[in-house]
């Protein structure tokens, strides 16, 4: 038995009695479906809170509990009363975070980097050369790094696209594609300095919500004025939309309010698009859980899609993939596990060829094979084509 | 500690299961409920993997003279799988493969923990689905709808669980596994599937099933109606089913569960209106159009608002996405629930719905009435907040009315939700002292030692009592 401390997670008590353990969202949630046991479900989690709640003590079951949920969010949009579980788990994992050792010094350092841009170009410069020496194991399942990237040149100054940490130094041809889509319309793209960096997603789903906060107040600087802000990867996008609530200033919220995922802001101008007849077979929509269950905007990647390109639904209901942001690497089996089911889902489809608007789902499905890209990807890649036809 | 040191329960259990057993407090909490307001705690809870691990589990409790508790997917709202006396759960939820779909005769065979809706999305491909639809279907598992004799909202022309489950293996209370009914049409001798369906896990525990495969229809209409007065509404039920109508589903929903469930779905439930029917219409094309076409009329007679009619699958999933959610969407108006099951003559409906409304008013409580109006089922929640002083015994003096009021129209106790601890105090009002007695030594018959999911279903001893909370069994909570 392990030992107790005592800790306080000070969640909205009426945030806290409004489950009514109805068990709906146990289907929806991809660690009980992975395990079929209550204390990996939502509505387990939720007890276990309120048990840890009611005594004011928890022990290291408890944490271990709290950190197997992949915080995708699947259960809050299959909840039928609303139970704000994020939220719930994001204020458990703060208190973790503040009043235990649940976030030990070697991972807050990890963690830290992601907010430091020169050192994280430097350090997958690194990763980079030595993917090439085969230096590095493949059970580690890092993608292949670039050894080069082609600096990104701003546009004009319609819209901002938010370019971010990871994905800015491993994918940077994505933002590439993604720029040329957004500029077809006609629109000219800002880009902001280095210094925007992080958006802190990380940081908040390990409850390090001081450091989100910072790197929050960092990137408002970084994109001045009231033009909107485009964000490719639905991580980072939901995290941005939440600046106003992390922050619970006017100036977080107003800057909140010009957070757009960029398929959102396309839906809006669809008419801009080039128009372009193409014969590509349909592609399977694999939704990102911050886009379907936290943004809830999923359904403008099919709108931009179908422009040009049909589209597969999977037969899952929009069950996480098993990314989730660092889970993956935190938690390898559970993470595969979950996949595996992503995969069965994928194969039962019928098609090929998937594309989702998050960084982390596309690398953690390409590593089991899958055959990926972001949807504007795909888009740049038939406009490319059709241009060259003419 | 001495390696001549008796083994206990849990070290057996472990030598056969390993990892799947757990005796953890936090975990064994997760266990102590379903979806009642009922809770106790658990002992141990296992995980079987298959019927032989299933038997072990039994064999060891036998030996240890322990109670055990088979446990689905801890939907229940009777308490059914709340634990009383220290028992070890069995959860059937690693249980989940579905074994064999046999499309010639209709049949597949299930393991119990198999995901009611998850079934009949595995037969789609094939044209065919699982008819029971508990309104919890997405998530509660056919064992506990085996158990419990579930019913749903399709369950009003295709029959409810009984119906369509053909054979069950089973692992008896000492530990014996049987198939109880078969895949013949006929089967000789007692129909003992019959008695085990809905005894829930007090004769045993499923570990397989054959169910019935139905074909999916081949026309489907969606309607909805909306009622500015509650008795309107109620009379259009047994009006269209007077018109000569089985509608394959006839739900209705009062003012305040429309309000919760527009909140959830955004389907564009009128959210003005005192009551809505949800009508579903399935069968041959022209059969199908002829009853709108009436529905229509009495629609008229009835003053209906409108009568909207889902004009594509999405919409038709959206409104009956609502309908589905009901239960789980009370928080919106109150943190808790306390819900009754009862049936009533349908001719009977305007009144005692009246009565339920009464007595939410005398109490000072919120009734939000969601239910199968077509055959009479009622589900009258009382929603509270329990964190209010006082609050359950008013709960409870209103849901006595609510279950006097159904009695004395005629009514039974349970439509389809089971008895289990919650409403076992209240048997003796439906049941003399002797067809109880009669009860128990079947039950007897089954489980002698008394172990298997022990004081559900009948007052311990059989004995009449009458008031729910003084008789709820030590060491659970309300
Ligand atoms: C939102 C909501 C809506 C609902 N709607 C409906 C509805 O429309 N119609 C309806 O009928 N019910 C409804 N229910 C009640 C409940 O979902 C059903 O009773 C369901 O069949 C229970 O299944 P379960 O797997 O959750 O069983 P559990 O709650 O886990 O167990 C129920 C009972 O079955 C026994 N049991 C479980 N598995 C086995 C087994 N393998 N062998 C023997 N005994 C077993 C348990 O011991 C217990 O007594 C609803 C519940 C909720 C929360
Ligand atoms: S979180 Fe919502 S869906 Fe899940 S058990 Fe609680 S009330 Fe039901
Ligand atoms: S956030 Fe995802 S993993 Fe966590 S409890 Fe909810 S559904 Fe499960």
């Amino acid at each position: 038995m392990s030992k107790n401390f005592k800790v306080s997670l000070g969640i909205d008590e009426d945030a806290l009695a409004s489950c009514v353990s109805c068990g709906l969202c146990l289907p929806h949630c991809p660690t009980y479906r992975v395990t079929q046991e209550e204390t990996a479900s939502p509505r387990g989690r939720i007890a276990l809170m309120r048990q840890v709640e009611a005594a004011g003590v928890a022990d290291d079951t408890f944490i271990s509990f709290m950190d197997a949920c992949i915080q995708c969010r699947g259960c809050e949009t299959a909840c039928p009363s609303g139970v704000p579980f994020g939220p719930m788990m994001e204020t458990t994992r703060e208190a973790l975070a503040d009043q235990t050792s649940y976030q030990p010094r070697y991972r807050r350092l990890g963690y830290s980097v992601l907010g430091m841009p020169r050192l994280l170009a430097l350090g997958s410069r690194l990763i980079a050369v030595l993917q090439r020496l085969r230096l590095i194991p493949s059970r580690l399942a890092l993608p292949r790094i670039p050894l080069r990237q082609t600096k990104l040149k701003a546009s004009g100054d319609d819209v901002w696209l938010f370019t971010g940490c990871i994905m800015d130094a491993w994918m940077r041809d994505t933002h590439a594609a993604v720029k040329r889509v957004v500029e077809s319309t006609g629109a000219g793209v800002r880009l902001p300095g280095n210094e925007a960096g992080c958006c802190g997603a990380l940081h908040v789903h390990a409850g390090l919500t001081l450091k989100a906060k910072k790197l929050a107040n960092k990137v408002i600087e970084a994109f001045p004025g009231t033009n909107p802000i485009l964000v490719d990867s639905a991580g980072c996008g939901a995290q941005l939309k939440d600046y106003g609530h992390l922050l619970g200033t006017t100036k977080a919220a107003a800057f909140s309010s010009r957070v757009f995922d960029v398929h959102e802001w396309l839906a809006e101008n669809l008419d801009k698009l080039p128009k372009i007849n193409s014969d590509e077979p349909p592609v399977i929509v694999q939704d990102p859980c911050h886009l379907r269950h936290v943004q809830r905007s999923h359904e403008a990647v099919r709108l931009v899609m179908n422009q040009y390109i049909g589209t597969i639904e999977l037969d899952d209901d929009g069950l996480c993939c098993g990314a989730g942001g660092a889970y993956s690497s935190l938690h390898p089996e559970t993470a595969a596990e979950v996949r595996t089911r992503k995969l069965e889902s994928i194969n039962r489809s019928g098609g090929t060829n998937v594309v989702s608007a998050n960084p982390g789902c596309m690398l953690h499905l390409q590593q089991a094979g899958v055959s990926i890209q972001h949807p504007l990807e795909l888009v740049d890649s038939i406009i490319a084509r059709a241009m060259k036809r003419e | 500690m001495s390696s001549k040191r008796k083994k206990t329960i849990f070290d057996e259990l472990k030598a056969l299961l390993g990892s799947r057993v757990r005796a953890d407090d936090m975990e064994l909490q997760l266990y102590g409920k379903d979806s009642s307001v009922l809770s106790g705690v658990p002992s141990t809870v296992c995980f079987p993997l298959d019927a032989e691990e299933v038997q072990g589990i039994v064999n060891i409790c036998n030996r240890f003279q322990r109670p055990f508790i088979a446990r689905g997917s801890g939907t229940g709202l009777a308490g059914g799988a709340v634990p009383v006396g220290n028992p070890v759960i069995i959860s059937t939820a690693k249980m989940n493969k579905i074994l064999d779909i046999d499309l010639e005769d209709r049949i597949a065979w299930v393991e119990p923990g198999v995901l009611n809706l998850d079934l009949s999305k595995a037969l789609k491909e094939f044209g065919f689905h699982f008819a029971p639809d508990p309104s919890s279907q997405q998530v509660c598992s056919i064992g506990g709808n085996v158990a419990n004799n579930s019913g749903g909202p399709h369950c009003l022309a295709y029959g409810v669980t009984t119906s369509h489950v053909l054979a069950a293996e089973v692992v008896l209370p000492n530990a014996e596994i049987v198939t109880l009914g078969g895949i013949d049409p006929e089967p000789t001798g007692y129909d003992l599937r019959g008695l085990f369906i809905g005894s829930e896990g007090t004769m045993g525990i499923a570990t397989k099933i054959a169910v019935r495969l139905t074909p999916n229809p081949p026309d489907v209409r969606t309607l909805l109606l909306d009622f500015a007065d509650v008795s309107d509404g109620a009379l259009a039920v047994s009006a269209i089913i007077n018109a000569g109508i089985i509608p394959a589903a006839l739900e209705m929903m009062d003012h305040n569960a429309i309000g919760m469930i527009e909140a959830f779905v955004h389907a564009g439930y009128p959210v003005e209106a005192a009551a809505v029917l949800l009508v579903e219409l399935d069968g041959l094309s022209g059969a199908v159009e002829a009853a709108v076409e009436t529905i229509k009329d009495v629609a008229k007679i009835h003053n209906a608002g409108s009568v909207r009619i889902a004009k594509d699958e999405t919409e038709r999933a959206l409104l009956w996405k609502g309908r589905k959610n009901a239960f789980g969407a009370v928080a919106r108006i109150k943190p808790d629930y306390y819900l009754h099951d009862t049936v009533v003559p349908r001719s009977k409906l305007v009144e005692v719905l009246n009565q339920v409304y009464q007595a939410a008013d005398k109490y000072d409580l919120i009734a939000i009435n969601v239910f199968h109006a077509g055959d009479g089922n009622l589900h009258p929640i009382l929603a509270y907040d329990a964190r209010e002083p006082g609050i359950l015994e008013r709960v409870h003096s209103a849901g006595d009315a609510i279950i006097k009021a159904s009695m004395d129209a005629g009514g039974v106790l349970s439509g389809e939700h089971g008895i289990g601890l919650e409403k076992r105090d209240f048997m003796h009002l439906l049941f003399s002292a002797h067809d109880m007695f009669t009860q128990d030594l079947i039950r007897e018959a089954f489980d002698p030692q008394g172990l298997a999911n022990p004081l559900k279903i009948l007052p311990s001893g059989s004995r009449c009592s009458d008031s729910f909370k003084q008789h709820v069994p030590e060491g659970v909570w309300v």
